[in-house]
This record gives C-alpha cells, structure tokens and sequence, in this order.
C-alpha cells in the first residue's frame, strides 16, 4: 500500500465523517430534543445530550387522541396506494416490456410526463369531482388518487424491470401452451419480484410522504394522514411544547426509516439496474 | 384485472360480445386499467383545470362563469414576477447543490467501498433517510435547527464559539438561503444513488490509461469520469430540476413562504391562491403554468434519452 493510498484513505473518511454529520445531526438534534422537559428544551447554552433524559413527550403523543390516527391513515393510505399501482402498473409495464403495438412509444412518452405533472395540477379539478359525488373526507376514495399518482413512476421502474428478464422465459412458457397472462403471472411475476419489491417500497414511502392530495381531499382530523396532521401538530405545539412536536416528529419519521433501511437493498439495486432512468 | 384469458370460460353466462369473435386487440387489454386511471385522474382533471383558468370560480361559491380576466389578472400580478424569481434561484441553487454534493458522496463512498473502509452503507443510510421523509416534517426539523429561539440548534452552536445569532428564518435573503439547504438536505440522496450507479458503469480500463498518462485524480474526473457518466448527469439534472419545481410541503412548514413572501415558489404561490385567496381559477392558471414546465422538461428527458428505450 502506497502512502499516497493512505493519505487519501485518510481524505476519504474526512468526506465520510463530513456527510454523515450535514445529514445526521439535524436527525439527532430533534432527537435530543424529544427527550428533554420543556426547561431542559429552554436552556440556551449548547448541550447535545440531555442532562435528565425523558421519554414522557413520546406518551403525551401517543396519548393525544389524533396522533396514533394519523399513523394509521398513512399506512391504510400507503397500503391502498402502493399495492393499487403494482396491480395496475405490472400488466401495462408487461405489455410495454413485450409487446410492440402501434402508438408504444408516444404511449411511454405519455406517462413519463404523467410522472412529472405535480399532483397539485390535477387536485384542484379533482377535489370539485369529489365534492359533488360527495366523496371528499373518504379514506378509500382519497386511496383511488394515491393509486393514480403512483402508477406512472410503478409502470416506468418495472417496464425496466421486467425488460431485464429474458423473453425465453415466457416465450418458452406459451411454447408449452400457456396463455400470454399465465406466463405473466405465473413464470415473469415471480422472476421480477425483487423489482416488484422495490417498487412497493418506494411507492410506499412516496405514497407516506404524499401532502398535497391529502390536504385538499380530507378534512376530519380523523381522517388525516401524518404528512397532513404534523402541520396541525406543528401549530399547536411549536411555541410552548417543542419537545413534544420533536416526539411527533420522530414518530412519524420512524415507520418511514424502517420500512426503508429493511428493504433498502431493493431501492439500491433498482437504481443500479437502471430502472429509474427510463 | 381486465386481461383476456385463452382458456374458455367455465359458465356459460350469456355475454353480449363472445371473446372468440370479437377479440380484444392484446395491448389493450393489457393496457386497459393504466389508460382508465390515466383518463379519469389525470387527463380530464388537466382538462378542466385548463377550461377553470378561463373562469372566475372559487372556492366560496358554486356558480362560475367564463372569462379571461382571471388569466390576465395572475399573469399581470407583480407578486409573481417575484415569485418566478424566488422560484428560478430556489432551483437553480438546490439543483446545483444536489448535483455537486450528490457527486461528491457518490465518488467518495465509491472509494470507500472500492478501499473497504468502513462506515460507507451508514453514511449511505443516513443520507436517504433525508429523502424517505414526508416533505412538512422536514421542514419542521429544519425550523427546529434553524430557529432562532434557544433551541435552535445552528445559532445554540455558534453562541458556543463566540458568533452572534443569525436570522436564519426572518431575515429575506437568508430565508432563502435556509430552504435552499433544507432542500438540498433532502433530494442529494437522489443524485447520489443514481450517480454511484453511473460510476459502477464507467470502464476500468479507461483509470488504467489515465494513470499511465500520468493524470491526476481532478483530471481523471474531469477527462474521464465525467464525460462518461454525461448522459446520466443530464437526465439527473432533468429530474431534480422537475422535482424542485414542484416542491413547497417542505417551505410550507420551515417559512410558510416567508417573511414577506421571501420564499414563495412558484408552487407554494398556486397552492396560496386556493387556500388563502380561495381563488381555485387563479391557481388553475397557475397550475397551468406548472404543467407547461413539467410537459417542457419531460421533451428534453425524452431528447436526452434518444432511442435508448428500443431495447
């Protein structure tokens, strides 16, 4: 090994060490504040670690009858919306990954540009819809939106995915007398279920950060999801209890965090495969 | 689902066209539940919020009638001659920001790995749990680092080496300055991934011949890395140009566009004129304008990609 590889190696973790610290710190800073009483919070001096650490702001959040209501919406409506958009993305992105058909490519182009369009575009007219079928404030149709926002992005990432697969797979499948949609399902669906994975996840974690459709198209504090209910939270608490706005905020972080760093493996590789860049 | 079966169906139901005579062409069929969600939630709802913005409509009356007034009136307002400025240095800045940053740690985890030092997939992690996080909590922890009361986290620390506070949050231009940050804190992750896996891309062989020539480690970036990992870089650029854009959940909770109006992006704007000015037709001219951004930059995308996609 070469001085110069050891003096780099030295640089390398210099680099290390400054990232983590840009990206960790405001993470631990609330953090820290979630475990202090309201005077520890008020103290002006500089100290990361609190000197009489308490875990009662997290039961003031769970105890707040909203807080744990607002968790649950976010995983009924992640749940609705990501497994929605794999059933609707996987046999459109099959059909775009195997079949040529006239009009593919202006097709493709078409939701990739769906991709882009914030949902802000599409929630005004949406939220008039919902008003006068009368089903704003609804958990499940408020779902139907989430489905759709995500479906472009779901159909985008596993066309990738289902391009990686070798057409002998299901071609040797209907050889043997399967239909198209038997080999879909029972040969390609399995072979692509890392990038069905994938999808899932990050669906799923877009879907938990999801503000806009939500705030327009549900009102009862029961039927909010957390992306929405943090900014009520954030109004009630911010000035006097800020220890239990860093409490809420952790909480709601947290879901997000695990699902991610479990199944991260998948995202990473999704990335690798080339299946976000079209 | 609505995709066809060969196999005969099993109940011999009376069914208005027999599949067997009349056969679904095969794309459509498959294609079928993508273009209903794309027709019901995204083609007409854009078709009425272009026919809104030639109305007067709100939010506080039912009826509305037809005019131009509406769409004279938001493009003429000065505010948002301020508004698209704030909105082109928000970008601009984040975009830069994201790519240079997100390169760095690309190329610096990508070293760690290829050296096996440690700690390269926990400075990973952190950096993506930034951006696997709902938009308003992060700007509710960054309004908790930032703030400028005794728990602000930035100002606690430079009032412990003797530097007097800063107006992180109040002050017009540093406002702008700390969403700018804020989002750059959240969206590197995405460069850095998509990046560190152009760089798994780039040949070998090519490092090898820039060692030879005697290159050093800025040049070997700049002559070889680079202009390998050049279509990617592009498409990066296309992506968290769009996705900047159509950011405000995050300004929302740090500024709420803020102080006097510092940090109000084009998006935050529409979203203001819905729900402060419950003008719903001024912000479908806005959202129009959003939408003219997103269709511009998805024919660049497709440009940049040429052909690539006929695999």
């Amino acid at each position: 090994m070469s001085h110069g590889d050891r003096a780099a190696d030295r640089w390398t973790y210099v680099g290390l060490l400054c990232v983590l610290l840009f990206f960790g710190i405001p993470l631990l800073w609330v953090l820290s504040l979630s475990l202090r009483t309201q005077e520890d919070i008020l103290v002006t001096s500089l100290n990361p670690i609190p000197d009489s650490p308490t875990l009662g702001n997290y039961g003031d959040v769970l105890e707040s009858a909203q807080f744990p209501r607002f968790l649950l919406n976010s995983g009924l409506l992640a749940a609705i919306g990501s497994f929605g958009a794999l059933a609707i993305a996987a046999p459109s992105a099959y059909a775009f990954s195997r079949l040529r058909f006239r009009g593919r490519e202006p097709l493709l182009v078409a939701v990739l540009a769906l991709q882009m369009i914030s949902p802000l575009i599409v929630a005004f007219p949406l939220y008039r819809y919902f008003a006068s079928l009368g089903m704003l404030d609804s958990i499940p149709a408020t779902g139907l939106v989430y489905i759709a926002i995500l479906t472009p992005l779901a159909t985008w990432m596993l066309k990738g995915f289902f391009d990686g697969i070798p057409q002998d797979l299901d071609e040797a499948a209907m050889i043997d007398g399967a239909s198209r949609y038997r080999a879909f399902r029972l040969v390609v669906l399995p072979v692509a279920l890392p990038g069905l994975t994938a999808v899932f996840v990050l669906t799923a974690l877009l879907a938990w950060a999801e503000f806009v459709i939500p705030f327009i198209l549900l009102s009862d504090p029961s039927n909010l999801p957390i992306s929405v209910g943090i900014l009520n939270f954030q109004g009630t608490y911010q000035a006097n209890s800020t220890g239990i706005l860093a409490a809420g905020s952790m909480l709601a972080i947290l879901p997000a965090i695990v699902l991610f760093v479990a199944l991260q493996r998948f995202i990473v590789g999704a990335f690798t495969a080339g299946a976000l860049k079209g | 689902m609505a995709v066809p079966s060969a196999r005969p169906l099993p109940r011999a139901l009376p069914r208005p066209p027999a599949p067997r005579r009349v056969p679904v062409p095969e794309p459509v069929a498959w294609l079928a539940p993508l273009l209903a969600i794309a027709t019901l939630f995204f083609l007409w709802p854009i078709i009425n919020v272009i026919r809104l913005a030639f109305t007067d409509t709100t939010l506080l009356r039912e009826d509305y009638g037809y005019t131009l007034e509406t769409f004279s009136q938001t493009l003429s307002d000065p505010a948002l001659g301020h508004v698209l400025g704030v909105t082109a240095v928000f970008v601009a800045a984040s975009v830069a920001g994201q790519l240079l940053l997100g390169l760095a740690i690309a190329l610096i985890v990508q070293r760690a790995v290829a050296r096996g030092l440690h700690g390269a997939v926990l400075v990973r992690t952190v950096v993506l749990c930034g951006w696997v996080m709902p938009g308003v909590l992060i700007g509710v922890i960054w309004q908790i680092v930032l703030n400028e009361g005794p728990y602000g986290l930035v100002n606690s620390a430079l009032d412990t080496v003797g530097v007097a506070p800063v107006s992180w949050l109040s002050d017009t231009g540093l406002a702008l300055v700390s969403v700018v940050i804020a989002n750059i804190w959240r969206g590197t992750a995405f460069t850095m991934l998509l990046l560190y896996a152009a760089l798994h891309t780039v040949n070998r062989e090519l490092y090898d011949a820039a060692r030879v020539d005697g290159a050093g480690r800025l040049r070997t970036l700049w002559h070889v890395t680079l202009p390998q990992i050049r279509p990617v870089l592009l498409v990066n650029v296309i992506l968290i140009t769009i996705a900047t854009l159509n950011t405000f959940d995050m300004i929302l909770s740090l500024t709420g566009g803020g102080p006097a109006q510092a940090t109000e992006v084009l998006a935050l704007h529409t979203f203001n004129e819905v729900f402060v000015n419950f003008s719903l037709a001024a912000g479908c001219v806005l959202a129009v304008l959003l939408l003219l951004a997103a269709l511009a930059l998805t024919a660049v995308y497709r440009r940049l990609l040429g052909g690539r996609d006929e695999a």
